[in-house]
């Protein structure tokens, strides 16, 4: 007990100070929080204050943002080949965050370009993270070993004290085994946690199925796209939530649509959370809450809602694009500045929020990407709105497969036979017009390209043809 | 040995045998009804019992250095803060610091003003009395509350007993530091003046017993903390108080004798330990301790027998919900 208030004492003091926090200290606060689950069977008094951090008061939030920004440019401009230029001659010191909004921002085009030139001259790289380049050219990550041991330490001990993981969990993950950053993450936040891990991968979902059937997983983290063929393969076979030993599920890297959420708890049994991580922005990662926020954890880093047009901020209730700063000391190796993550978001309107994590400033679930934005004559379509009435019909079509342009000033969405299953075009067009949105609405041939979704990814085992060689 | 030290032994006996059984019946009913606050990450570990040890042998040797006007201060700090750990989930701030203030600006005036009576003595010892007993009960459920397991508090007497030894026998400073307290405010124990014998129990052993007796409890249930409420009794309390009367190296001039209680207490309370763990298993965490407790008082279905509150009472150690 006494060891440990004094490791928290040195974490805050390396927060409040921004100077780099060892890892290991980290990691022995995991410990003790698993030691306290033991022992109490949940943490102490006050754990929110200890996980939310100062962000429900707007002055707080404020100058802890200010700080944190300015922390992170000292650095940077030392230190970072491709922000050197732009930093020079900034007075950091007096800089605020209207001034920073003014910065340019960082392009998925720029980290393809200049990859190289965004890791910092005082640190070793030791591990490099591929995006999945659905949208087009994937990107390099690379972190440090400090980064590699920092993020899941600090992701186990918010994790434990959230009882989003317990020791006596065993998480199955079912993302892509080349996603190398999220698989070690999630391997080194069960070894802290105590937890056990089953890393699957993006194997046929029928594999995956068979490995959550033995009730030994009580967590499962995949893509929302191949969540859905877990719960269309489960529900073609037949099996109940009994079946199961599952206790929650985390979906993210897509849209995830309130009825395949709630297919997936209907079918699986547990509660499916909507989570926000980005391999570019890491560690900033963000939960949704039960009324649909995304609540980003602004401890790690900077998010602004930035127009589609220029720099500067979304109006309240409008769409906008996710910029966002991780900060130093969190993010060390390969530091960027205002990045452009492609998300839309929309900005809450400004009532106080009432919802769980109403500490914390939140944004609208992810809508999609602005590269698949379509403009019609009654508004911007986002993909969300499509998945979310595509995936809504009684054919239960999970994941959406669509095409969608727009042709004369309305949505034509091309979408396979098999979803509109006793329902006409017109009426799916209907469910969009109830959304305000114009859609006309075609069948697709057969053999057509439709939308791509990560569950394409297919990871290939011999394990079926074992079996169908009777070996 | 004279009939005045058979008396005192007496009283002794009576005096340690009503703080011991206040402070270790008062630490398990805390214990049982009031929850101290806790921090959100953290547990009582053997790490702590080292900080503590180091804590227990440093204090001392301070208060010895330290010159006798500093020690109001040092005490002032230990009396407050042990006495608002307890009262904190009972009492209102105001009210609490209001009265812990009152306790001991009256313990402090009667002291300096009203020791030339035998009335004023009274006075004094139901002072300090009072403050000892609720400081000994609140810090032991500090600990307990705390994660402290009886494996903790068995390696903490067992600690106390070499301490013991060692600082009343070997080296003296026990007797030293029972010479600067007595008389002055706030001295740690709970003793009486009565016709010319004076007697006290330290509030060291008072808490160690406290400890003993709230951990075996949590651990192991009802008819553990009866075996370990004898083991205090007789190692404690028993062998304390008569101990003058059979080994005379405690003894100094006629009525004037330092024991150290831990070391008679300390080995016996260890092996109590060892045995309860062979006998039965594992001790219950502070979560199934709770969880127990809330089925023991739940309504029960006439003619149904409580299971949790039937494991209570067999002592736990072999089911989840009450082992």
């Amino acid at each position: 007990m006494f060891e440990t208030g004094i490791r928290q004492f040195r974490m805050a003091l390396a927060m409040v100070t921004g100077r780099r926090i060892n890892p290991r200290l980290i990691e022995l606060l995991a410990g003790d929080a698993v030691a306290t689950l033991q022992e109490f069977g949940a943490p102490g008094d006050d754990v929110g204050e200890l996980l939310d951090g100062p962000f429900a008061d707007p002055d707080s939030r404020e100058h802890f943002q200010t700080q944190a920004i300015r922390r992170t440019l000292r650095r940077i401009a030392t230190r970072s080949p491709h922000y050197r230029d732009l930093l020079s001659g900034v007075d950091i010191q007096q800089l605020t965050l209207a001034d920073f909004a003014g910065f340019p921002v960082t392009t998925k085009a720029d980290l393809i370009a200049h990859g190289p030139d965004f890791v910092c001259t005082d640190v070793s790289p030791y591990l490099s993270t591929r995006t999945t380049g659905t949208t087009g050219r994937p990107i390099e990550i690379w972190m440090s070993v400090y980064e590699a041991a920092l993020w899941p330490a600090f992701a186990a001990l918010s994790g434990l004290l959230r009882d989003e993981i317990r020791p006596s969990d065993c998480l199955q993950v079912n993302i892509s085994s080349r996603a190398t950053a999220a698989v070690q993450h999630s391997l080194d936040v069960c070894r802290l946690a105590h937890a056990r891990t089953r890393v699957m991968g993006q194997v046929p979902a029928t594999q995956s199925l068979d490995s959550l059937l033995d009730r030994e997983p009580t967590l499962l983290g995949a893509y929302p796209s191949y969540l859905a063929q877990l719960v269309t393969e489960a529900r073609r076979r037949g099996v109940t939530p009994g079946d199961f030993a599952l206790r929650g599920i985390n979906a993210g890297g897509e849209v995830l649509s309130p009825s395949l959420a709630a297919g997936a708890q209907q079918t699986l049994g547990a509660p499916v959370t909507d989570i926000f991580g980005m391999t570019e922005t890491l560690p900033v990662s963000g939960r949704t809450c039960a009324a649909g926020h995304l609540h980003p954890d602004l401890n790690m880093g900077l998010v602004e809602v930035v127009s589609f047009t220029g720099p500067e901020p979304t109006a309240p209730g409008e769409l906008g694009r996710m910029v966002i700063t991780p900060y130093f000391p969190y993010r060390d190796c390969m530091p960027i500045l205002r990045y452009d993550t492609g998300d839309v978001v929309r900005q809450l309107s400004g009532e106080a929020l009432g919802c769980e994590f109403a500490g914390t400033p939140a944004v609208s679930a992810i809508c999609g990407k602005v590269s698949q934005l379509i403009t019609t004559r009654s508004g911007v379509v986002t993909t969300r709105d499509i998945v979310e009435v595509l995936e809504s019909l009684p054919s239960r079509p999970w994941p959406a497969r669509y095409r969608a342009v727009e042709r004369n000033g309305v949505l034509l969405l091309t979408v396979p036979s098999a979803a509109l299953a006793g329902l006409t075009t017109v009426e799916v067009s209907d469910r969009f017009g109830e959304r305000g949105i114009d859609c006309v609405i075609e069948v697709s041939e057969p053999g057509a390209v439709l939308r791509g979704v990560r569950a394409d990814l297919v990871e290939t085992t011999f394990t079926d043809s074992l079996v169908t060689a009777g070996v | 040995m004279s009939d005045l030290l058979v008396s005192q032994s007496m009283l002794q006996l009576v005096v340690a045998c009503t703080a011991t059984l206040t402070t270790t019946g008062g630490a398990v009913a805390y214990l049982r009804h009031i929850r101290v606050e806790r921090p959100t990450v953290g547990t009582f570990n053997l790490y702590d019992i080292r900080n503590l040890m180091l804590l227990v042998i440093g204090l001392p040797l301070v208060y010895i250095v330290l010159p006798q006007w500093s020690f109001i201060i040092l005490l002032l700090l230990t009396f407050g803060s042990a006495l608002a750990i307890g009262l904190r989930p009972l009492i209102p701030p105001g009210p609490m610091w209001l009265g812990i203030g009152i306790l001991l600006g009256a313990n402090i005036w009667v002291a300096r003003t009203m020791l030339g009576t035998q009335g004023g003595w009274q006075l004094y010892w139901v002072l300090v009395d009072i403050a000892t007993l609720a400081a000994a009960i609140s810090v032991a459920n500090l600990f307990v509350q705390g994660g402290m397991r009886m494996l903790h508090a068995s390696w903490f007497v067992m600690g106390l007993a070499i301490y013991d030894f060692m600082f009343a026998e070997v080296f003296k400073v026990t007797q030293v530091l029972t010479d600067r307290f007595v008389g002055y405010p706030l001295n740690p124990g709970v003793g009486i003046r009565w016709h010319i014998y004076g007697v006290e129990i330290g509030l060291g052993d008072l808490l160690a017993f406290g400890i003993y007796a709230a951990a075996t409890y949590k651990a192991y249930g009802v008819t553990a903390l009866r075996i370990a409420m004898a083991f205090i009794l007789v190692f404690g309390v028993l062998a304390g108080s008569l101990t003058p009367l059979v080994i005379s190296e405690v003894i100094r001039g006629s009525l004037n004798a330092v024991v150290p209680v831990q070391t008679l207490f300390g080995p016996p309370a260890f092996c109590l330990y060892l045995w309860f763990r062979h006998h039965y298993g594992p001790e219950r965490t502070m979560a199934e301790f709770r969880a127990a407790l809330e089925a023991e008082s739940a309504p029960v279905l006439p003619g149904a027998e409580s299971e949790v509150g039937r494991d209570l009472g067999r002592v736990g150690g072999q089911t989840a919900a009450a082992p």
